[in-house]
């Protein structure tokens, strides 16, 4: 794969996933009654809307092959992440962060500490200090929105 | 009208009237907190309060919740309200070029002329301007969100496919759960999770401000620095006449789109940023950090709050969500929004309508002063700022319902966000189509349950005739406009 192609490899991989959505509304679609109540029925706008997203789908792919075959060479994207690893070490933080406090029932105050700990230190670029200066924050904002939002909204958090 | 704004200067009042407006402002600007919510989680605490003094403090809370979405936007690309979405497309890139106090300013402002043009209506026209929306029937809301759909593909920046796909991959996100018309379970594939299909809030915030963090995330760290305003605000006389139109347009835009239930103050914002860019003389300066791109969406958003009011008061219609749970704060204190109301409780219908007023003067006095430190954030270290975001992200999308599951849809949204965007899908689209699709199969089905399936007696709907060709020519502009550029360069 040359890497001028690297757009239009996307928009093929981009319609191959709505026709996979497109997939998933049919099936779900033929899952439903016919209709009964009313002209149109539950599974009317799935399908429509599947239709639309295949026509749309095969828009993309063709315009991408026949870019392709043209050879016309694509500037790589504007925006390319410089630290792709920074935003998969932020996303994993956050799942964990979320997955502590839901399935691993963890109380909201230190989880939020070590999340702001962790997410601080990734995106600064590593050390000590900001993982005790982000804790510390995350600490104070998890005492303060706790607070808020047991004591005036009625929320209990985590 | 007087005596309601002679007991709206009671202390207790104007301390409510500052306190919501104020709290709403705060909640405004953090996404994922939006004014329905904060309103919703209030109502508890006016139990025992006046109804005038319930009603002040909802009614500073919404205003103030719909004016401060504009910070975020401006200064994060991160709407805090749905309504702020359209501010993100210009406000935001006046933010990377140093023009974030520019773009503060002229939201803050229009959002004022938005609030007080609205009022106008609301206090002087409200009756007329109801009896008039409420000969709209089910196909011309059909069509009227049809046409808006089309208009924010078409306005997206990039294809027109893709923008067309967005709006359709974000209607399909929207199908699972139950059926409405029939209450029928679609899509959820056995799953009970998924009966009450994807929130609103944290499929907002996934795709908004997930991605967004993630992206951000992933880029170097900038020095460049934001210039903050130190003593005046970047506002002039000559804006009244550069704007002023453009404020007022999208004034009685977003007023009228407001009395329209079901619409709300983001489809307000988009009608009008996308009338502005057709009547440019610029319109490829749309969405770069063009200054009436934040002016039409703000003036909008905060006039459609105005017109939301209108068939509330006078008809006990909820425009959105937000006017849903106001009729539930009225309905807490026995009293029946309607006609009624104003022969009834009238101390409460013009209390409404003056609250509204002081609430947007409120809100100028209080965004103004504070805009130099709203500016300010975007001085905070960015791993803090971050990183607090995503806190705030998580807690919000979990507050909505109390669940984790829609913490765990955000997430999701916001990889699927991240994706689209890598892939130059854009996200407008994509979200505004998640948001119209109930609204656009509900009224289609009633079309046609009304009209016994005969869809042709959409010819007999000026109105709906009038949005449906609004949205065909919205699709066919570049088109007809490459073919008559096509035939100039021929004959020249």
């Amino acid at each position: 794969m040359h890497r001028k192609h690297l757009k239009y490899w996307g928009d093929i991989a981009l319609a191959v996933l709505v026709f996979g959505g497109a997939a998933v509304l049919l099936i779900g679609a033929a899952e439903l009654p016919p209709p009964r109540f009313e002209p149109l029925g539950s599974a009317a706008v799935p399908r429509g809307l599947a239709a639309i997203l295949i026509v749309l789908g095969l828009w993309v792919a063709v315009r991408a092959v026949l870019g392709m075959r043209a050879d016309a060479p694509v500037a790589s994207p504007e925006g390319t992440a410089s630290h792709p690893l920074r935003s998969l070490g932020v996303l994993a933080a956050l799942i964990a962060y979320v997955a502590a406090l839901d399935l691993g029932q963890l109380p909201f105050l230190p989880m939020t500490a070590l999340f702001l700990a962790a997410s601080g230190t990734i995106l600064s670029g590593g050390g000590w200090r900001p993982a005790l200066v982000y804790g510390a924050l995350g600490l104070a904002l998890a005492g303060a929105l706790s607070f808020i939002f047991s004591n005036f909204l009625y929320i209990e958090i985590g | 009208m007087l005596d309601a704004f002679a007991a709206l200067m009671d202390w207790h009042n104007l301390v409510l009237l500052l306190v919501g407006t104020g709290l709403g402002i705060v909640i405004g600007a953090i996404p994922g907190l939006t004014a329905s919510m904060l309103i919703a989680l209030t109502l508890p605490l006016t139990f025992h309060m006046d109804p005038v003094n319930a009603v002040t403090l909802l009614i500073g809370e919404y205003v103030g919740g719909i004016s401060g979405g504009l910070i975020t936007a401006i200064l994060l690309r991160m709407p805090g309200t749905p309504a702020s979405i359209v501010t993100t497309f210009d406000g935001y890139p006046m933010a990377q070029s140093n023009r974030a106090e520019r773009a503060l300013a002229l939201g803050i402002m229009a959002s004022v002329v938005g609030g007080i043009i609205s009022w106008g209506f609301l206090a002087g026209m409200s009756p007329a301007l109801a009896r008039f929306a409420l000969k709209f029937g089910p196909w011309e809301y059909f069509t009227l969100v049809l046409m808006a759909l089309v208009m924010l593909a078409v306005l997206a920046q990039g294809s027109l496919v893709k923008g067309l796909l967005a709006a359709a991959l974000g209607m399909a996100f929207a199908l699972p759960g139950i059926d409405s018309s029939i209450g029928q379970a679609r899509l959820t594939f056995g799953s009970s999770a998924m009966l009450s299909g994807f929130g609103l809030l944290p499929v907002l915030i996934g795709a908004f401000a997930i991605s967004q963090v993630l992206r951000d995330a992933a880029q170097p760290i900038s020095n460049k620095k934001i210039e903050i305003p130190k003593r005046r605000l970047p506002v002039h006389l000559s804006d009244a006449r550069t704007h002023g139109p453009n404020m007022v347009r999208s004034s009685l835009i977003g007023t009228w789109i407001g009395l329209l239930p079901g619409i709300g103050g983001n489809i307000a914002a988009l009608v009008s940023y996308s009338t502005a860019k057709q009547l440019s003389k610029e319109p490829d300066r749309f969405g770069t950090g063009h200054e009436p791109g934040v002016v039409a969406g703000e003036s909008a958003n905060n006039a459609a709050i105005g017109g939301a009011l209108i068939p509330l008061i006078t008809m006990g219609i909820p425009g959105s969500v937000t006017e849903a749970i106001l009729i539930g704060a009225l309905t807490i204190h026995n009293l029946q929004p309607g006609p009624l109301l104003f022969q009834n409780a009238p101390e409460i219908a013009y209390g409404i309508i003056a609250a509204y007023l002081l609430a947007n003067l409120f809100m100028l006095i209080m965004m103004w002063g504070a805009v130099r430190y709203i500016a300010q954030l975007v001085r905070l270290p960015r791993a803090g700022l971050l990183s607090v975001i995503l806190v705030f992200c998580v807690v919000g999308s979990y507050a909505v319902n109390s669940s984790f599951v829609d913490v765990w849809v955000m997430i999701a949204f916001g990889v699927i966000g991240l994706g689209l965007e890598a892939a130059r899908v854009p996200l407008g689209p994509f979200v505004i189509g998640f948001v119209l699709s109930p609204i656009a199969e509900e009224q289609l089905r009633a079309s046609l349950m009304l009209s016994d399936g005969n869809a042709l007696e959409i010819f007999q709907r000026p109105y709906a005739l009038l949005f449906l060709a609004l949205a065909v020519l919205t699709v066919a502009w570049p088109a007809i406009l490459q073919r008559i550029a096509r035939r100039r360069r021929v004959s020249t």
